[in-house]
């Protein structure tokens, strides 16, 4: 067996937190072989978790890893994403946290579709705390704040992340191991915010007081419960374990910008006259220069002028300078652009 | 180049001078400016990144994040958001996020009176969040301060690893005035982090020893980090005593007033004294008591029921007197009697 993903985990930390027989240890350990897998280290990939037992994961992981408050795992890795596009982003968190004190973060940060995974440990109670409801138990469940058993209906994840496309949902089981390591993979792969539900079992907290032993009985329970279903589907129904994803096509590539930012240097500047200049407008493949102050900037990256001569009044291959004085932003706009070369000097 | 600037431009554009690459925001009366403006400005430049978040807890945790990711960040938000931020906040001062905080500050609680000034969030901003930590706060008086103090504030970010506090306020925010921001020379402080994706570093609200290990039941690692953090900021803080103080020969009584109301106030120079804190926390124990002690009395003139004040008695150690400009009321005349009736009541 390879047991190189046990680099990508802090093995000197261990023992860990978490009670014998809970399913967390099983989703931090199949992450980790699959990222093993795909070559995915410290030096490419951040982590981010929540609060909550499964938030702890991020202090086991040997990655650079952000431990939020409570709920905000999904802000703060598009954040990350945003700024690092060189950087996968994966989260590794649990249902109350992601879906209940986070709902609001789950609704949106699917919404704008950053290229981001995210791992719920589902089990369907909040363990951390005692063993309270959460957003995902099933109706009629009995726990210490619903001692006559959980009088709503519980949320679906799977109908409410697979509402609109482009989405990636996959739901899973920690007993499901071929399966469950299948959805990871995939889900790593997708392009786009990806969602692996894994239903995993918290037997001190919850386990017990549905009347299991063992955490093996749960595990059975869950083989009971659901049932693998091959290949794509568009939405997944309750009991069924698999992968609903749409829009790999018509979905829109998560915004690649660039990372680095643009570099200045004034060292050799070429020297442009003002009739050469002008035919640097963006016609024929070549780049926008306009002149600010008697230096000529490359003004090729900026949006507004893209494919176009002209970005409302100021004209490509022009000198720019008194266009300043109408302009409603200062200079610091022009002087971030790239320096392409100086104006040459009359006489 | 002199122009028209107003205050939220003039804090975008420091922003900018101080190297920051990364704007998340909610739109909120009075600092939804600066938000359009981080709009524009991200088309503009493939470097900028900006996000509209779905609230202020969104936007504050991103601004944190995105921080560690290795952009200079920043966010910007009035009273009610900044309440939401709390959490974020407590947060990005234990995990050491260098970051700006901008909080415009109108009248409240709740939602108040969302268009008129205020300077009532100061107590907010100092211990908002939970447990004890030590902010630095900043509160220009003009447009131009406005531009060079978000310099400073995101410089005081890096060296205090944390985030910083710009105050200003809703009359500040829209206040135009005629500035050539090229000529403000602020030297911004490169970035003192290395960013994600360098090391197996654990960023944890739990408090934690050296070595990234959580510890939830050891007092003296959390005093020695606590300690730790203590000195780094009051170090930072240090670096900027920043006030104003105009002396006035003969006069027996100090106005002590920052902001919109030390504007105000300048109309009575002739009169009294005037102090102006720039640095509003952590306070400015030294400079105060020196400066005081002079007086025979002190009158603080702020726009809350007394939250500076009772900072200022608790550095000064004695009582002051104070008038509290409610409701976006700041009209000279209505200042002047009510400084006359507490002198007259003190016996001045």
């Amino acid at each position: 067996m390879d047991h190189s993903y046990k680099e990508l985990l802090k093995m000197k930390r261990f023992p860990h937190t978490w009670c014998p027989g809970c399913g967390i240890g099983a989703v931090m350990k199949n992450v980790a072989m699959v990222l093993a897998e795909l070559g995915w280290n410290y030096q490419n990939t951040a982590v981010v978790s929540g609060i909550g037992c499964s938030g702890r994961m991020a202090g086991y992981m040997n990655f650079d890893a952000l431990h939020t408050p409570h709920g905000r795992p999904l802000t703060s890795a598009e954040a990350i994403k945003t700024v690092r596009p060189d950087l996968h982003v994966i989260v590794l968190s649990g249902d109350g946290d992601l879906a209940s004190i986070g709902g609001n973060h789950l609704l949106h940060t699917s919404r704008r579709n950053p290229d981001i995974t995210v791992f719920c440990n589902d089990n369907e109670i909040y363990g951390l705390t005692g063993g309270q409801a959460g957003p995902t138990t099933p109706r009629g469940t009995k726990t210490i704040t619903s001692p006559r058993g959980e009088s709503y209906l519980p949320l679906h994840l799977g109908r409410l992340l697979t509402g609109q496309a482009p989405y990636f949902y996959a739901r899973t089981s920690v007993y499901h191991l071929n399966h469950f390591k299948d959805c990871i993979r995939e889900a790593l792969h997708w392009k786009g915010f990806s969602f692996v539900d894994i239903i995993s079992d918290c037997i001190e907290l919850n386990g017990r007081r549905l009347g299991f032993k063992t955490a093996h009985q749960m595990f059975k329970w869950f083989n009971e419960r659901f049932h693998v279903v091959e290949g794509v589907r568009e939405y997944l129904k309750e009991d069924e374990l698999g992968i609903a994803r749409m829009g790999i096509e018509e979905a829109p590539k998560p915004e690649e910008k660039p990372a680095a930012i643009p570099d200045v240097s004034g060292a050799d500047l070429k020297c442009f006259t003002l009739e050469e200049l002008q035919s640097y407008d963006g016609t024929g493949g070549k780049p926008i220069y306009i002149v600010y102050k008697g230096m000529v900037y490359d003004l090729s990256s900026s949006r507004l002028f893209q494919g176009e001569k002209r970005m409302r009044c100021h004209v490509a291959g022009k000198d720019l300078t008194k266009d300043m004085d109408i302009a409603p932003h200062g200079e610091d706009l022009v002087l971030k652009f790239p320096l392409a070369g100086k104006l040459m000097q009359a006489g | 180049m002199k122009r028209l600037v107003s205050g939220n431009e003039a804090i975008f554009l420091g922003a900018v001078r101080a190297g920051a690459h990364y704007f998340a925001g909610y739109p909120i009366s009075p600092t939804s400016e600066i938000l359009q403006q981080a709009a524009l400005y991200a088309e503009e430049e493939p470097g900028f990144r900006f996000l509209q978040a779905e609230d202020e807890i969104a936007a504050a945790i991103a601004t944190i994040s995105a921080s560690l990711a290795g952009a200079k960040s920043f966010t910007a938000t009035s009273g009610p958001g900044f309440s939401l931020m709390q959490e974020a906040i407590g947060w990005g001062h234990v995990i050491e996020a260098p970051c700006v905080f901008v909080n415009s500050m109108r009248v409240g609680p709740s939602t108040g009176m969302p268009t008129q000034p205020a300077q009532s969030d100061l107590l907010q901003i100092k211990a908002g969040s939970a447990g004890d930590y030590y902010p630095i706060a900043f509160y220009p008086n003009s447009v131009k301060e406005s531009f060079d103090l978000t310099v400073t504030a995101f410089n005081a970010a890096e060296q205090s690893l944390s985030p910083v506090i710009l105050l200003t306020d809703a009359f500040l925010s829209h206040l135009f005035e005629i500035v050539d921001l090229e000529e403000i020379r602020v030297e911004a402080i490169p970035r003192s982090k290395e960013p994600l994706g360098k090391g197996t570093r654990l960023f944890t609200g739990i408090s934690h020893d050296k070595m990234g290990n959580t510890r939830t039941s050891h007092p003296e690692t959390y005093r020695e980090w606590l300690g730790e953090i203590k000195d780094r900021h009051q170090q930072a803080a240090e670096k900027y005593p920043l006030y104003e103080y105009l002396p006035c020969s003969g006069s027996e009584t100090l106005l002590i007033a920052f902001g919109i109301t030390s504007r105000v106030l300048l109309s009575l120079k002739d009169r009294f004294s005037l102090f102006r804190p720039i640095r509003i926390f952590p306070i400015l124990e030294k400079e105060l008591k020196e400066m005081t002690r002079s007086y025979r009395h002190v009158l603080v003139v702020e726009g809350s029921d007394g939250q500076y004040a009772g900072w200022v008695e608790w550095a000064i150690g004695r009582r002051v007197l104070k008038v509290s400009c409610l409701g976006g009321g700041f009209k000279l005349q209505w200042i002047r009697s009510q400084i006359e009736e507490q002198l007259k009541g003190a016996g001045g």
